[in-house]
């Protein structure tokens, strides 16, 4: 797919450095429509600075990101921790960022969204009265605000409950079918990865040691025998290092 | 330039919802105005002096044709403070339990050496240790009630002493510093010694008479410069004579100072905690992360924070002028000057705020830091005395703030009080904070 379909988001040769420490070092990552790749990695590996490069709220110290312009430019922004007004309502969020978003008709995109996102019933709730789940769904639908063709995710199902995470994902995957929308997400789950990722990325130091489908990573470092869950988690730790 | 319209109407929107945040930015500058001015304004009261009076006599003292005693020196002073005549001990009690701030005392000889013409009566003076500040303002206007009484005493002496000349050339009845008598006078000495030369000349003495010649001289020449002592001694009285303006109704300087002061501190604290709190707030959200990827530029985001708080504390200065119209005397009528004031003060003030909001990794730590750092400097903007302060209180939005409410409350004409330049100051500062603000925002969202 990825070597016929135009990436709508690609990333080349990114590095990022704080001081003596390299944080992303040489990382290249693409990103095609209505696909989702999972970007797993240890803690510290950089999956979160990579996000934020190509998100664009960091720049790279080098390489570059390229948006398609044939596809639309905006890009949805999930950060782990959600960014919302947590003194405005659910609705006046979605409103804002929505006119932030330069959408011609903020209101209407903010009642979309609140029936989308099944939030409707919380539209006049303020934020920070809003569950952990509810609150990671107003995250997402901020995010979407824009009518992004590609979306980032770091980690956004760290905090929630099974039953929660469910819903979120039946939600995203909707979202990649229905729109089209290509995602990108964190997560330290090599289950979750396995479970709504075409493609996974391995980071460990802040580079990339694995680029491939899921098979191909139990196959280069898996163990034989064992049954795929457990042969992708060892693959995966067997990768980074970690005991198996 | 949108973008920074819809997070100004989201932060108003916040401000006005959040009645308790909206009560106390209105209430607390009221409280805050009317504590400063109370402060500032306490030179104004009357501080109670210990009067005590080691003249037991009950003498007087004859100084033309007035007599002065002990009470009438007690009673002008107590045109200057409030006297409470105590005897020694109980004022060194009162000094000491601070129910006078200062004591004190005339000597046992104050009228006798008054009487004598040749010694000046000393009166002592102790104030105060423990509040230095009104010590110094008793000793003023002690010096001053003392020099008044001298310069009084110094025209009578001087009326009495040309009386003296006037009777040493016309002649007649003579009473300086309890001398008294009568005196033959110039005048009519020379009368005499012509006569006595003329019955000189008629009896064929010519050459006695010729004799009285330079007498004569003399008696004429000395009343000639005697007359000219006249003016001598009238200017000896007032050498300078100080002329003071009078301050126009509504623009009493003291007052002015006050209510400025007030101004500054309340509207200082707005400005600068708000912009601090709006810029922090949004870091602490978490919505900084989301802004920065492309919605809004930091020197976009930064001047909207700093609009923010320049227009609540622009509104809360009008409030303020308001109460003070309606409730005091002081002139604060020229509105059309106010508002660019009030606003230009606000836009520095939320220039500093933002630099600090900027600094900040969190909201309490915002506020804290800020409040920390615009206290002293605002207090520095009211009292610049040495070079220093004042080099520092140039540099920060709050000596130009101050002098710029001044130059609207004190002076009687605005084109000469240079309020201009205070308010293209204030201008500058602000965009000088503002632009560090967001070069600081810029580096931060990085790490």
């Amino acid at each position: 797919m990825s070597e016929t379909t135009p990436s709508l988001l690609l990333g080349t040769g990114l590095s990022k450095r704080f001081r003596d420490v390299a944080a992303l070092d040489d990382v290249t990552i693409a990103l095609q429509q209505g696909t989702a790749v999972a970007l797993l990695g240890p803690n510290g590996a950089g999956k979160t600075t990579l996000l934020r490069i190509l998100a664009g709220a960091s720049s790279p110290s080098a390489g570059s990101v390229r948006r398609e312009a044939a596809a639309a430019s905006q890009i949805g922004w999930v950060p782990q921790t959600p960014a919302v007004y947590r003194r405005l309502t659910t609705r006046e969020n979605l409103r804002l960022f929505a006119a932030l978003e330069s959408a011609a008709q903020p209101n209407a995109v903010a009642e979309e969204l609140l029936v989308r996102a099944d939030l409707a019933r919380f539209a006049d709730t303020r934020a920070g009265e809003l569950s952990t789940g509810t609150l990671q769904r107003l995250n997402l639908a901020i995010a979407l605000a824009g009518r992004p063709s590609v979306l980032l995710l770091d980690e956004p199902t760290a905090t929630l409950s099974p039953d929660q995470v469910r819903r979120l994902w039946t939600w995203l995957d909707q979202l990649r079918h229905d729109d089209g929308l290509a995602i990108l997400f964190s997560t330290q789950s090599v289950d979750e990865a396995a479970r709504h990722a075409e493609r996974i990325v391995v980071l460990n130091a802040g580079r990339t040691v694995f680029d491939g489908t899921v098979s191909e990573l139990v196959r280069a470092h898996g163990r034989a025998g064992a049954s795929d869950a457990d042969a992708a988690e060892a693959a995966f730790l067997n990768l980074v290092g970690a005991p198996a | 330039m949108t973008g920074a319209l819809h997070l100004l109407r989201k932060d108003l929107r916040l401000l006005v919802r959040g009645r308790g945040l909206l009560a106390i930015l209105i209430g607390y500058p009221l409280v805050v105005a009317a504590l400063v001015t109370i402060a500032l304004q306490s030179g104004e009261r009357r501080p109670a002096i210990a009067f005590v009076n080691l003249d037991t006599s009950n003498r007087t003292v004859r100084v033309g044709d007035r007599r002065l005693g002990v009470v009438d020196y007690e009673q002008r002073l107590a045109n200057e403070v409030d006297v409470k005549r105590l005897d020694p001990d109980a004022a060194a009690a009162a000094l000491e339990d601070g129910r006078v701030s200062a004591v004190l005392t005339l000597p046992q000889s104050f009228i006798s050496d008054l009487q004598s013409g040749i010694r000046s009566p000393e009166i002592g003076l102790q104030v105060s240790r423990r509040s230095p500040i009104e010590a110094q303002s008793i000793s003023r206007r002690l010096e001053s009630a003392v020099f008044r009484l001298n310069q009084e005493l110094a025209g009578t002496y001087v009326t009495q002493t040309l009386n003296l000349v006037r009777v040493i050339v016309e002649g007649g009845d003579i009473a300086v510093f309890s001398r008294q008598g009568s005196i033959l006078g110039l005048k009519r000495s020379e009368v005499l010694v012509r006569q006595l030369q003329n019955v000189l000349v008629g009896q064929g003495q010519r050459l006695l008479a010729s004799r009285m010649d330079p007498l004569l001289n003399f008696i004429v020449e000395a009343g000639v410069n005697l007359d000219l002592a006249n003016a001598a001694a009238t200017a000896i009285s007032r050498p300078i004579t100080l002329t003071v303006p009078p301050t126009p109704a509504g623009r009493e300087p003291l007052s002015a100072f006050g209510f400025a002061g007030a101004l500054l501190v309340s509207l200082a604290l707005v400005g600068v905690l708000l912009a601090a709190a709006a810029l922090s707030s949004e870091r602490e959200d978490n919505t900084l992360v989301r802004l920065r990827r492309g919605l809004i530029r930091p020197e976009a985001l930064v001047g909207e924070k700093v609009t923010f708080a320049a227009i609540v504390s622009a509104a809360i200065g009008l409030v303020l002028l308001v109460v003070v119209a309606l409730g005091t005397s002081l002139a604060v009528d020229r509105w059309a000057l106010w508002v660019p004031t009030l606003l230009a003060a606000g836009l520095a003030f939320g220039g500093f705020g933002v630099l600090v909001g900027a600094a900040a990794r969190e909201t309490r730590g915002a506020l804290l830091a800020a409040l920390m750092l615009a206290l002293p400097l605002i207090f520095l903007g009211l009292f610049t005395d040495s070079h220093v302060a004042s080099a520092i209180s140039e540099a920060v939005p709050f000596g130009p703030a101050f002098r710029s409410f001044q130059s609207l409350l004190v002076e009687p004409s605005v084109s000469s009080s240079g309020l201009w330049l205070h308010l293209g100051q204030l201008v500058l500062l602000a965009g000088v904070f503002t632009g560090a603000a967001a070069l600081v925002l810029r580096r931060r969202s990085e790490t």
